[in-house]
């Protein structure tokens, strides 16, 4: 009996050493062997901010020495279409940030691996990460939640006397204050649907603002609501109060910020941020605050996911488990400016005393809603396509709000999405 | 090697020397053209989707109903053939008007030459970003002329009314040099003595260019004006850059439609039938100039 339990103890422990033993050798092969890691990302084309966050993420190769990360930098505008093309095609890079958007579109066509690994005993995710779990699979994780606010030119607006506006009426009102004052364009806004994407995304602002869902309980899709009619006159009058420059592209608009050429606008706390990054307009000459609406408004997510296709899914993972650790978190934080990460990493007392408007998105972050449709997350750009053709109509043909969108809501209805 | 073998080699290698010289050619053809056309075409019969371009599965026609039973595609097919009747109509007028202007030797012929070729050698992406700030609302060229001269400033690229005719004029712009380069060709080549004939037996510069030079220049601008009304069926980053096809579908053509269908709804299928009415209406157009050419040559000919 006990020559057998004896026997039986050294098998165990024999097979358990041999076990370690290859882990061990595994790992250490793993741990020297030379890996190329492709990184796509929008935001790497983003002047300063493209290199600071490129910096943050190589802080990964003092970790993984094995490990070169290599740019996939694909401007913002070709970023959805360039990704999927790549990733139906077989191809593409091994770890993508996309916007939600185009995350549910990965996810949904099984181009993503499950990430739950690179999770593993990380304790405090916070809940940007929620919806990067799609059908009970980890595919994604937080790389950055950049909240909406209304944003200000602080000297512009103070030497104009103007209010900083609350509602609609008083952002028109305020805008033209500071124009006539300073000659300066007074408010900044997407306006155009040939830019579809991010027109939609910062309509969502007016339109939550006004208390659109765009779905009932049932989850069926309801676009002519009074409170989409109402967002719709809203965003009306304010076009037609020509305070924005129509015509010009969003980066152009951006561009004419930092030049302190605007007084206000409403933008996410990631394009603040480019705004307020080495320019003419000081980080503490930009202000933000609330949005002049009544309700909660949006925020774009970005998520990071490893491809089907990467050669090396093991490696990417392990690049993630270190971006959401401590030392990644820390890397990120400096870069991102005040946008929400994967975890609750504060940011830093020095950024918060360079950029006081920070604060304020912070705030916002609380209850901001996804710019995603509930329940219909890889048809949003299709449906909202239509719903912002009918918007167009309005602004460009003088059509009547609620007649445009019960025209979108019959097209809605007739594509049964 | 007998002289009779060799003669016979010398025969055969005449017969199958021109299918040698067509070989590469026709393989290229095959390869880049015939090929992803054809697989154009049998995606336009499938549910293909962008993110899973080898699973479609066969839908008959069922792409093409959905076209023809949507009121946006006969916007897209309006706007794709008035931008390319406009703009043959247009680019071929200015090229041929630009062509007899220079074709009269004159002090300072070959700078005026080098300017008036600008647009068709200047990149289209780099030209469209440069009409674009000429065009803006706000800071372009063209309003500050406006307002300068005291009148309102025009929403060249965001009114439904004027768009069109906006990027209509950048591509005018752009295609017209080549025009006046091919109907300089064509006019060098008319022969001195006929025209001076034509003027001792008393015609005018009118009736000249009409009995003499017009013959000499038809066929070139024939084939001219078939090269930019396929091209303009075909263009692209003009139109995108410059307005993305809107506002309202204004500028919405074939080629952009494409774009949308395909990159957005992810739908190649349908994007496919969008690009096989393309190839149909470029092919109209083919043989318009086809029996046209045939006629004009049996009128040549009497």
């Amino acid at each position: 009996m006990f020559t057998r339990a004896r026997r039986s103890f050294l098998t165990g422990a024999a097979a358990l050493i041999a076990t370690a033993a290859t882990a061990m050798t595994l790992n250490a092969s793993h741990a020297q062997e030379p890996v190329t890691l492709v990184i796509a990302n929008s935001q790497w084309v983003d002047a300063l901010r493209g290199k600071n966050l490129w910096n943050a993420v190589q802080q990964y190769q003092k970790a993984a020495p094995n490990v070169t990360l290599v740019q996939e930098a694909i401007p913002s505008a070709e970023f959805a279409d360039k990704i999927t093309t790549e990733m139906a095609a077989g191809q593409g890079p091994d770890i993508a940030m996309m916007q939600d958007g185009l995350f549910y579109t990965a996810a949904d066509a099984g181009f993503l691996v499950d990430i739950g690994k690179a999770v593993e005993g990380v304790e405090n995710l916070n809940a940007t990460n929620d919806h990067g779990v799609v059908n009970g699979k980890r595919l994604g994780i937080a790389w950055q939640r950049a909240v909406y606010a209304l944003i200000y030119n602080k000297p512009l607006v103070d030497k104009a006397g103007a209010k900083v506006p609350v509602n609609v009426d008083e952002l028109i009102a305020s805008s033209q204050a500071v124009h006539q004052a300073t000659g300066a364009i007074g408010f900044i806004s997407r306006h155009q649907v040939s830019d579809l994407t991010g027109f939609f995304m910062d309509f969502q602002n007016w339109a939550y603002g006004y208390g659109v869902n765009w779905v009932d309980s049932d989850g069926k899709l309801t676009i002519d609501t009074p409170e989409a009619v109402a967002a719709v006159t809203a965003f009306k009058k304010m076009y037609d109060a020509r305070i924005i420059p129509v015509g010009d592209d969003f980066p152009t608009q951006r561009t004419r910020f930092k030049e302190a050429q605007v007084s206000f606008g409403i933008d996410n706390s990631g394009g603040t941020l480019n705004i307020a990054s080495g320019a003419a307009l000081a980080p503490g000459d930009l202000a933000a605050a609330p949005l002049p609406f009544q309700h909660p408004g949006a925020h774009q997510q970005i998520f990071l996911g490893v491809s089907t296709h990467s050669k090396h899914q093991e490696a990417a993972i392990d690049f993630l488990a270190w971006l959401v650790g401590p030392e990644g978190q820390a890397a990120l934080r400096e870069a991102s400016g005040p946008d929400a990460l994967a975890t609750d990493v504060p940011v830093t007392e020095a950024f918060q005393a360079a950029n006081p408007w920070a604060e304020t998105f912070a705030e916002l972050a609380k209850d901001s809603r996804s710019t995603l449709i509930p329940g219909y997350e890889v048809q949003t750009t299709q449906i909202m396509r239509v719903v912002m053709e009918a918007v167009e109509r309005v602004l460009v043909a003088d059509d009547d709000p609620q007649a445009a969108l019960t025209r979108a809501q019959r097209k809605i209805d007739a594509k049964r999405f | 090697m007998t002289p009779g073998s060799s003669k016979w080699l010398s025969g055969r290698g005449k017969a199958i020397a021109p299918y040698v010289f067509i070989l590469p050619p026709l393989a290229y053809l095959a390869v880049f053209m015939f090929w992803p056309l054809a697989r154009q075409m049998w995606l336009s019969l499938t549910d293909t989707r962008l993110t899973n371009p080898n699973g479609g599965s066969f839908v008959g026609l069922e792409n093409y109903q959905w076209l023809f039973d949507d009121p946006e595609f006969y916007t897209t097919l309006n706007v794709t053939v008035l931008y390319a009747a406009v703009t043959v109509v247009l680019g071929v007028a200015l090229g041929t008007i630009s062509a007899l202007a220079i074709n009269r030797p004159f002090p300072g012929r070959p700078l005026a030459r080098a300017i008036m070729l600008f647009g068709w050698a200047v990149p289209n992406v780099a030209a469209s970003l440069i009409w674009l700030w000429m065009y803006n609302e706000r800071s372009g060229v063209f309003n500050d002329m406006l307002a300068s001269l005291g009148l309102d400033r025009v929403s060249w690229l965001t009114s439904t009314h004027m768009a069109f005719s906006s990027i209509v004029a950048v591509t005018v712009w752009q295609v017209a040099p080549f025009v006046m380069l091919v109907v300089l060709a064509a006019l060098q080549s008319v022969p001195d003595e006929v025209r001076e004939a034509a003027r001792v037996d008393g015609a005018d510069a009118l009736s000249v260019f009409r009995a003499v030079t017009l013959p000499h220049i038809l066929p070139s601008l024939q084939l001219v004006s078939l090269l930019v009304a396929v091209w303009s069926i075909r263009r692209f980053d003009i139109i995108y850059l410059l307005t993305g096809g809107g506002p309202i579908g204004s500028t919405s053509t074939l080629v952009v439609k494409i774009r949308q269908t395909a990159f957005e709804s992810h739908e190649l299928g349908v994007a496919s039938a969008y690009g096989a009415i393309g190839l149909i209406l470029a092919l109209l157009v083919a043989f318009v100039h086809f029996v046209t050419d045939r006629r004009r040559q049996k009128w040549m000919a009497q």
